[in-house]
């Protein structure tokens, strides 16, 4: 066997992997079909763990297939599946190009107890109710989908804009202009941070944010100390010339011990080209036995096998306070923000109203937050862009999540584009019927702002965009027509807000539901004639 | 008849407002919402206006024998010139829920004009709903496309340019479409269809989608506005396609269950007589649709069928 090969086969597998990610998250003009961003998300450790979790789904299946991987031959995960990772490769290797000069990194002795802080610290924030917020704030594949959805596939379209005079004077009339959609500076700056981290790492370092705050590395880790067929070095080939050690990303080549630590190696197989002596080889470790048995029940609880350090329970204790302290606070201001209301809307009196709106699939408010990790797959895929993504809207525990804004687009209604691409069932896949009658929200009508009453002219941009007849028109004085509002027949998808000319507040206002409910559907007879139709009538 | 009771309030109204100048104006306002309303709509002077109004055929049947009766489609298109078709691509919806201008029309229109030797033919509208969505589910932007068409992005604001509107009642300025400003023909071709507020939307209202900011028209009197836009550019061509208008939920419609099927199509130079009939089509008076009556009193055309020179056909 060629010793490159697998190396070789994995860079194939990350280019691919990380070509689709990428591709259906800058998708400005709607090429790639939902199924891509869908499928390729299933192999990925968080969707695939917030699947099982709440019920199966292909990618629950995915997940436990990465963890047999991952007990087979290590953290192949990390190399070849998590676009995150492949990222850092590139800047790591475009860094190296810069520098002209090849980057040596040595062995590093690992971070244990950061690196266990970082995954402990999610999973303590994960079971205290803020399982989104923690599962998004760290796993690799979310920031990466943040990353390219909310800096690159903008940048992306803003290249394309400026291109399009020129393509369409040269007669290319397939190009036009997009609207960029950028999100608001608040959560621009997040993601633009967590790039400058991980490229600042990666350029210094290798795989280091890998191998010390990704928690899916750690998970990982855990499970590949006890891979059954892992690298090692043959201690009678090696002749510790340094080859393999330039080549390790991972600084986790230890020459003085002859050892490789697993739970830090990525399976990215370059040192096995790299070394000459075929001093780096594939073993099946299991054959010693007793850690078999132990490695089984490690993958079975998802704990680690040493009991927790006194250090580790003050950081826990310290992470658990916080995160009570926090929400009470949180749950106060969304109190107070209600009672203030002036013009009270329907859901705000009932109670159910809720501060932001999340999309239709996603069933709660409650629920979504719990399973959505933020990856945007759904806000790069929306053609309306009427999802962006949330700052404070839901609050510090929605940060980064998908919600509906009516200022700029609403929900089209013979589309579920959101629910296709959701890879974890945060929004479940809906068909145009059961969409066409979720209510994700009420609108609240306010008459003494509306045009036709204000200004004694027509207007009714509400009623023209209401795609379920929930807002129609009746005679008003002087040949005028009034919106008028059945909210039964409401599903909040903000087209009467979107369209409505009022400034600075609308004269039509949807409220989101915190629990979606179902909207009734007008059924009609077939319309009559309004003249006989058989001759004119002129 | 007029009596001579009302001849002496005429007199004494008339001489009012001559001598209290802008004062009486406000004393009709408390009445009805506009003086201009109260006044019996005078006659546009000129030649009649040529209505084609065909039935009970298919649409490209009727629009040949439509335009057949308006000179045919040359005494519109010249060798080398470029035009622009405006249709309504207002909802993503298909053909058959009738809110947007069937495709065959458009299709068939590109066709029309390419084989009088225009240079280029362009179609575009603001739509409502997201463009690329209801160009393609609206069957349009395959129509005009396999015709020979050029799709062009209603929703780049690049391509609008402000023009004052000296003439306009309401709308004093407005960012309109480069193509309506540049192409040397323009041709409106709307679906008929009920409207929640306007009641009608036909030709007349179709010109919303030529303009950027529709938003500024539905705040500062709908209605007015839509005549407004007349005083910039007309239309030389206008054609409505009435094969199943939408009768309610309107503009944007339900299902296929809000279209009655009429089998009609209208065509005229004049875009206020072939809103006229349309309205008419749709069981109304012509000036019950206000802008249709805005527009006739402006001198911007003609609502008056009556004077106008219809030539009725029907396709058996």
């Amino acid at each position: 066997m060629p010793r490159n090969l697998l190396k070789n086969a994995r860079v194939v597998l990350a280019a691919l992997t990380f070509a689709g990610f990428t591709l259906a998250l800058v998708d400005f003009r709607g090429f790639v079909p939902a199924p891509l961003g869908h499928v390729l998300a299933q192999s990925q450790f968080v969707p695939g763990l917030v699947s099982l979790l709440v019920g199966g789904g292909l990618a629950a299946i995915f997940f436990l297939l990465g963890l047999v991987v991952a007990l087979a031959i290590g953290r192949l995960y990390c190399s070849a599946l998590c676009p995150l990772g492949v990222l850092q490769d590139a800047i790591a290797r475009i860094s190296s190009w810069l520098r002209r000069k090849k980057q040596f990194l040595p062995y590093a002795k690992p971070f244990t107890k950061l690196r266990q802080s970082f995954l402990w610290g999610t999973v303590v924030v994960a079971l205290t109710g803020w399982s989104g917020f923690a599962l998004a704030l760290l796993d690799p594949y979310s920031n990466f989908g943040r990353i390219v959805s909310v800096l690159a596939r903008p940048l992306l379209t803003v290249a394309n804009n400026s291109i399009v005079g020129i393509a369409n004077a040269a007669g290319l009339q397939s190009f036009y202009r997009v609207d960029p959609a950028w999100a608001s500076l608040g959560v621009l700056l997040l993601p633009a941070l967590f790039l400058t981290l991980v490229a600042v790492m990666s350029a210094l370092r290798g795989r280091l944010y890998c191998n010390t705050l990704c928690p899916v590395g750690t998970a990982l880790g855990l499970v590949s100390r006890f891979a059954a067929f892992r690298i090692g070095i043959n201690k009678t080939n090696c002749t510790k010339c340094g080859d393999c050690l330039r080549s390790c990303k991972a600084q986790c080549i230890d020459l003085r011990t002859g050892t490789i630590d697993a739970s830090r190696c990525v399976a990215c197989y370059n040192c096995i080209g790299a070394c000459d002596e075929q001093g780096i080889h594939h073993h099946f470790s299991w054959k010693k036995t007793p850690s078999r048995n132990s490695s089984k029940s490690e993958v079975g609880r998802g704990v680690p096998a040493e009991p927790p350090s006194p250090d580790r329970r003050a950081f826990l204790a310290s992470v658990a306070s916080g995160i009570v302290a926090s929400s009470a606070v949180l749950t106060h201001a969304r109190a107070e923000t209600a009672s203030t209301a002036n013009d009270t809307p329907m859901l705000v009196k009932k109670g159910e109203a809720s501060r932001a709106i999340c999309p239709p699939g996603s069933h709660s408010i409650d629920q979504f937050l719990d399973r959505c990790t933020a990856c945007h797959l759904c806000i790069s895929a929306c053609p309306t862009h009427v999802l962006q993504p949330a700052f404070l809207d839901y609050g510090l525990e929605g940060l980064l999540r998908p919600k509906l804004e009516y200022a700029k687009a609403y929900c089209l209604f013979e589309c579920t584009r959101c629910s296709e691409v959701c890879p974890d069932g945060a929004i479940s896949l809906l068909d145009l019927a059961t969409k066409s009658v979720t209510q994700i929200g009420v609108a609240d009508f306010y008459q003494s702002r509306c045009v036709v009453e204000v200004n004694g002219t027509d207007c009714a941009a509400c009623s023209e965009h209401c795609p379920t007849k929930a807002v129609t028109t009746r005679p008003y004085h002087d040949h005028l027509r009034l919106p008028v509002l059945d909210q039964n027949l409401c599903i909040g998808c903000g087209a009467c807000e979107y369209a409505c000319p009022v400034k600075p507040v609308k004269a039509i206002l949807v409220t989101g539901r915190h629990t979606h409910g179902k909207a009734d559907k007008l059924v009609e007879k077939k319309a009559a004639a309004p003249t006989s139709t058989g001759d004119f009538p002129f | 008849m007029k009596t001579r009771r009302d001849f002496v309030k005429t007199s004494l109204a008339l001489g009012a407002t001559l001598s209290l100048a802008g004062n009486l104006n406000s004393l009709f306002a408390a009445e009805t919402s506009s003086p201009a309303l109260t006044a019996t709509p005078s006659v546009p002077t000129g030649p009649k206006p040529v209505l084609a109004a065909i039935r009970d055929g298919d649409r490209v049947a009727m629009l040949d024998k439509a335009l057949s009766e308006l000179g045919g489609i040359q005494s519109f298109v010249k060798p080398g010139q470029t035009v622009v078709i405006k249709p309504n691509i207002g909802w993503n919806s298909p053909p058959e829920r009738g809110a947007n201008t069937h495709p065959s029309i458009i299709g068939h229109l590109v066709a029309l004009c390419l084989g009088a030797g225009a240079k280029s033919v362009s179609v575009f509208d603001n739509t409502c709903d997201q463009w690329r969505e209801t160009y393609v589910n609206s069957g349009i932007e395959k129509a005009a496309n396999d015709a020979g068409a050029i799709m062009v992005n209603g929703k780049d604001k690049t391509l609008y340019r402000e023009v004052q509107i000296p003439n306009g009642v309401k709308l004093k300025s407005a960012l309109i479409h480069s193509l309506v400003l540049d192409s040397d023909v323009f041709i409106n071709a709307p679906v008929l269809k009920h409207h929640g507020s306007t009641e009608m939307t036909a030709c007349m209202k179709n010109l919303m989608g030529i303009v950027w900011d529709r938003g500024y028209w539905h705040k500062n009197d709908l209605s007015q506005c839509i005549a407004d836009i007349l005083t910039v550019r007309k239309p030389a061509l206008n054609v409505i396609d009435a094969y199943h208008p939408m009768v309610r939920n309107g503009p944007r419609g339900k299902t296929v269950d809000d279209c009655v099927e009429m089998r009609t199509l209208l065509a005229s130079t004049d875009i206020v007589t072939v809103d006229a009939a349309a309205a008419k089509l749709l069981g109304h008076a012509p000036s019950d649709i206000t802008h249709v009556r805005i527009a006739h009193e402006m001198k911007l055309g003609r609502m008056d069928l009556e004077n106008a020179d219809v030539r009725r056909h029907r396709l058996t």
